[in-house]
């Protein structure tokens, strides 16, 4: 898309950092919310808004809106963790991604889009994150519901499924092992890729209005693991 | 149980079977269905009223079905459902999550409220995770298997129920990431998709009156489903030792109307 793309980036972290980078370096201009709550709270209502409202001061309607949902620390297995625990890794990131969807629509207009940036444990789940792998998997079909409701106005929406190891700490190790249990030998491409030069460009792609005529789908950027269906 | 069985034996024989929300519609259809093939079944049910008519009904009909009072959105509730199974039969082999809040009409992203989105992740999401924890050590005793269940509208989305999609949709990995978790300890668990003439569908209907209409449209059997004699055998097949091998699955039984999977 050409310069001057207006970029509403919502998450924090190395991964958004990195699509931030990537978005500023192909001439998007980025003003980047980090929630506010995203310590395991619920609300789907006005924690967000003024977040939301701060940046398109800044930058003014966004065409493109990316939220990067919280991940949790570290995988934990179901059994062992608390009420709390499980309530930030799964239900905090899909009460996160419905406020954003809700705070930005007003903002939204005619061939704006909105990305979700998301594990492909989404589609596969995954031993040890089954909280944040369930809660990816509503936000896509949020992203579908959404697409849904919104394409009369011309507005459409995408999701970016991503290598585990872009999304969960890699202190943990925890996206490498959870690739491991997908493929039986490993990406394609040799590798799970970096959000600077293989993902921001396809979030590029998807702002395009070349891109149109694509809504509700899931584009998977992961080096060639997840190829179902 | 070998899995070598000769029509009109009890695929279910012995077992023990929580289905929750199960004074009605599906869950009431699959528990009798299992009921019939020989499970002891205990409906855990937020309404004993309609709960516990629903048992005795059954139990006239000659099965061995009780029923347990179980708000779903309570931890507490799950944790005594599971117990006061355990305790009534001593074993737990399979556990049904079927319960969720009303969906309400259809709705715009925009104006969905806080208590409704409450409602549905307290009966959908936290239930399951509170209901998979108190089950699991009594499935891990019994090598037995949790079913969850999900929808259409969790795989394709949903341009009237978004919050409905959501949760399904979260079921489903949910049903993936416990099928891995849980594999080495013997537990299966996987999810059905229905759509079947529920109280439930007929509100929707009643909400939308085309509705009827474009369900038969997408489903080459011509019918929309029925609880008992549609849903409930693929429960009894899902709980059963011919499933032995699924795991992590979602079985469509829909009539066909989702070709998406």
């Amino acid at each position: 898309m050409a310069d001057g793309t207006r970029t509403l980036l919502v998450g924090d972290g190395p991964l958004a950092a990195g699509l931030h980078d990537g978005l500023v370096h192909r001439g998007h201009v980025v003003a980047q919310v980090v929630p506010v709550g995203a310590d395991g709270g619920t609300d789907i209502g006005a924690g967000i808004d003024a977040g939301i409202g701060a940046g398109v001061s800044l930058i003014g309607p966004p065409d493109l809106v990316v939220h990067v949902p919280q991940v949790p620390a570290g995988p934990v297995a179901l059994v062992d963790q608390t009420t709390q625990q499980w309530v930030e890794a799964c239900e905090a990131p899909m009460a996160e991604a419905f406020a954003v969807a809700r705070a930005c629509r007003p903002h939204l207009s005619d061939g704006a889009r909105l990305v979700w940036v998301l594990p492909t444990v989404a589609m596969g789940g995954a031993a040890g994150y089954v909280g944040s792998a369930a809660a990816s998997e509503g936000i896509r079909a949020l992203a579908k519901s959404a697409a849904r409701q919104w394409g009369p106005d011309g507005l459409t929406t995408a999701v970016l499924a991503v290598a585990p190891e872009l999304a969960f700490p890699p202190d943990t190790g925890a996206g490498a092992r959870t690739s491991a249990a997908t493929t039986l030998t490993g990406p394609a491409l040799g590798g799970p890729g970096d959000a600077f030069g293989d993902i921001a460009p396809l979030l590029d792609l998807l702002a395009d209005p070349a891109a149109r005529f694509m809504t509700g789908a899931t584009l998977v950027a992961d080096g060639g693991v997840w190829m179902a269906p | 149980m070998s899995p070598d069985l000769a029509p009109g034996d009890q695929l279910l024989e012995g077992r023990v079977v929580l289905v929750t929300g199960g004074a009605s519609g599906l869950g009431l259809g699959m528990a009798t269905a299992m009921a019939a093939h020989g499970a002891a079944v205990v409906l855990a049910c937020r309404r004993p009223e309609t709960g516990e008519p629903a048992a005795v009904q059954l139990r006239e009909a000659g099965h061995d079905v009780r029923c347990v009072r179980c708000d779903v959105a309570s931890a507490d509730d799950l944790r005594a459902a599971v117990e006061a199974t355990v305790t009534a039969h001593g074993r737990l082999d399979c556990m049904v999550h079927n319960a969720i809040a009303p969906t309400l009409g259809p709705t715009r992203i925009q104006d969905v409220a806080q208590d409704h989105w409450d409602a549905m992740m307290a009966t959908a999401i936290r239930a399951t995770f509170e209901g998979a924890r108190a089950a699991h050590p009594h499935l891990r005793e019994a090598g037995g298997s949790m079913i969850l269940m999900t929808s259409a509208a969790g795989m394709e989305g949903s341009a009237s129920l978004p919050v409905y999609a959501m949760v399904k949709a979260a079921q489903r990995t949910l049903a993936k990431g416990l099928a891995a978790e849980w594999g080495a300890d013997g537990i299966r668990v996987n999810c059905i998709a229905p759509v079947a003439l529920t109280p439930a569908m007929e509100r929707a209907y009643g909400e939308n009156p085309v509705l009827h209409e474009r369900l038969l449209e997408r489903t080459p059997l011509g019918r929309i489903g029925d609880p008992l004699d549609d849903v409930g055998p693929v429960a009894v097949f899902l709980a059963s030792e011919m499933a032995r091998f699924i795991t992590g699955q979602t079985l469509c039984v829909d009539g066909g109307g989702f070709l998406g999977l």
